[in-house]
């Protein structure tokens, strides 16, 4: 049996009058590259932020590899890496300096190794000693997940990691989310607008529409459920069409 | 406490490294400098212009014996000690809020509080970066101000003015801490950067300029320039016996004084230093007698500016203010 890595039950929130998340509830199985889409406004973003603690919910329980998110949310940390939409640094730090900081914070052991390992794994060598207000959108991306992974999580947390990158950029991206996928276990959980990079990236898809799960199915499921649709852009728009009335 | 002192090595590397705060200190450091210096130079001249004045008696014939003029070293830094208390706590507070704003302005906040940290981990290294910095800064600004007044002023320096100073210093770091944590504070609970700067400013202008202004304003002593008990030549005594009929008036100016930290601060540094005539060449122990009230405020006002800090820099109330 497949042990579950994100699940949550009837997960709320409400800024205000605004209903974010309407009692979502998902689950995620460890080894997945699991795809949230959902137009702008939808929830995406909501629900990464309280999956990775830096939000609670209004109500319902979410939980991480069996952590619960409110009672134990640094075991959720130590199980978890994030990277964020539009990655940020300490641009007087050099490349290594902020993943030092970031190892510290996340009590990496012999952190100088492993910043090299993870380095090394990405292809990302070279740029060790350069101040990271330097860097390229595609380098702040790369370096966003060497922080993101330092620690060895299980679950990985992506918000919209292709937004602003070049084709070139979004290629290494992906192929470096596969590797994280099938060479280190890690399962992954994406949000993104990029349909075309679904499905070339997940193994399964979720649909969010006004804070409501209104599908979730692997992707090979998906593609062969909807025969009339050319390509997951079409699905996603049928699906949401059907929601809709 | 090891995510502390992780946080605030990177906050010291990070502060090394911009050019807009060291800019900042350079202005500051030059400012109390130079008025040292000017003063140390002055006094100086005073003392070679004593001795000359001497000689020229001596080479006159004369028996006479001048007294020598009366100056004291440490009343030198009067103009330093009131840079570092207006200019020193309007940088505090800028570099307070640039504790906060920066976290918050990259988006580094969600990177940081992502990770497993103890509750008041992400204040606590700030708050050690600060008090490092600012101890850092104020110890070498005292040490050129002490070579200034040995080397340029040629001033006798004993072994109580290095505790005077020393006192002074502790009294000017602690004080420093505080406006930036003050500052760091109102911008952690500001949802906007600049609301909390503005705040912070606010707040700076009313405790060091406006309440010390009205107090000074309402000093029957500064109605006239050189003072008005000098001016109208009452000696020490007579002053206390006119200003005895008026202790609910003068009670009142101390307490609208008293709310300012600035002006504890003030009392403290000018009382140790002798640049407060009442308290110069007193032994210590006295001045630490009539000064103890000062002292103590400032310490609750830094206490009370370390909680607040602490207390808003939790990831909770950070989150909630952030853009």
């Amino acid at each position: 049996m497949t042990a579950t890595a994100i699940s949550t039950t009837a997960l709320t929130k409400r800024y205000g009058a605004t209903q974010a998340l309407n009692e979502l509830s998902l689950s995620v199985p460890a080894g997945e590259i699991f795809g949230l889409l959902g137009h702008n406004g939808a929830g995406k973003t909501t629900i990464v932020t309280i999956l990775t603690t830096l939000m609670e919910p209004s109500s319902g329980t979410a939980a991480i590899s069996g952590h619960d998110i409110a009672t134990a949310a640094n075991q959720v940390r130590r199980t978890i890496g994030y990277l964020p939409e539009n990655v940020q640094f300490y641009d007087n730090l050099t490349l290594v300096e902020n993943l030092l900081f970031f190892a510290h914070l996340s009590g990496v052991h012999a952190p100088t190794g492993r910043i090299r390992e993870v380095l090394g794994f990405l292809d990302f060598t070279g740029h060790d000693n350069q101040r990271m207000g330097t860097f390229s959108k595609g380098m702040r991306q790369r370096a966003g997940i060497a922080q993101a992974i330092l620690h060895q999580p299980s679950v990985l947390f992506l918000d919209e990691p292709t937004s602003g990158l070049d084709p070139q950029g979004v290629a290494k991206l992906r192929e470096i989310i596969i590797s994280l996928n099938t060479q280190l276990g890690m399962t992954i959980f994406m949000n993104t607008h990029l349909l075309a990079e679904v499905t070339k990236t997940c193994t399964s898809i979720g649909i969010l529409s006004a804070g409501t799960l209104i599908y979730q199915a692997s992707m090979a499921a998906t593609l062969e459920s909807f025969p009339g649709q050319e390509s997951l852009e079409d699905i996603y728009l049928h699906i949401e069409a059907g929601q809709r009335s | 406490m090891t995510e502390m002192l992780t946080l605030a090595k990177k906050e010291i590397t990070e502060l090394r490294r911009n050019r807009l705060l060291i800019l900042l200190f350079g202005f500051l450091a030059l400012a109390v400098i130079l008025s040292v210096v000017v003063a140390s130079a002055d006094f100086r001249l005073k003392i070679a212009d004593y001795h000359h004045y001497l000689d020229a008696l001596k080479a006159a014939g004369s028996t006479a014996t001048a007294p020598a003029p009366q100056l004291f070293p440490l009343q030198l830094l009067r103009g330093g000690m009131e840079y570092l208390e207006i200019i020193g706590s309007l940088f505090a507070v800028v570099l307070g809020t640039s504790m906060i704003t920066k976290e918050k302005g990259r988006g580094t906040l969600a990177l940081i509080f992502t990770r497993p940290l103890g509750r008041f981990a992400f204040a606590g290294g700030k708050i050690l970066a600060l008090s490092l910095v600012w101890a850092a800064t104020v110890g070498a600004l005292f040490l050129v101000i002490v070579a200034s007044l040995l080397f340029v002023g040629n001033a006798p320096l004993q072994g109580s003015d290095y505790l005077r100073l020393a006192l002074a210093g502790a009294h000017t770091t602690g004080y420093l801490i505080m406006w930036s944590l003050l500052a760091m504070t109102l911008t952690a609970l500001a949802r906007r950067a600049g609301t909390g700067l503005i705040l912070a400013l606010v707040l700076w202008l009313v405790v060091v300029l406006i309440i010390p202004q009205i107090g000074d304003t309402m000093d029957p002593d500064n109605q006239i320039p050189g003072g008005l008990f000098a001016s109208l030549q009452v000696d020490k005594s007579h002053e206390q016996a006119v200003m005895a009929h008026f202790t609910g008036y003068e009670t009142t100016r101390d307490l609208i004084e008293q709310t300012s930290v600035t002006k504890q601060y003030e009392r403290a540094t000018f009382a140790y230093l002798g640049i407060k005539n009442e308290y110069n060449q007193q032994p210590l122990a006295s001045i630490w007698a009539g000064t103890f009230n000062n002292t103590l405020w400032l310490l609750a006002a830094l206490a009370t500016s370390v909680s607040t800090a602490l207390l808003s820099g939790t990831k909770k109330t950070i989150l909630r203010k952030a853009p």
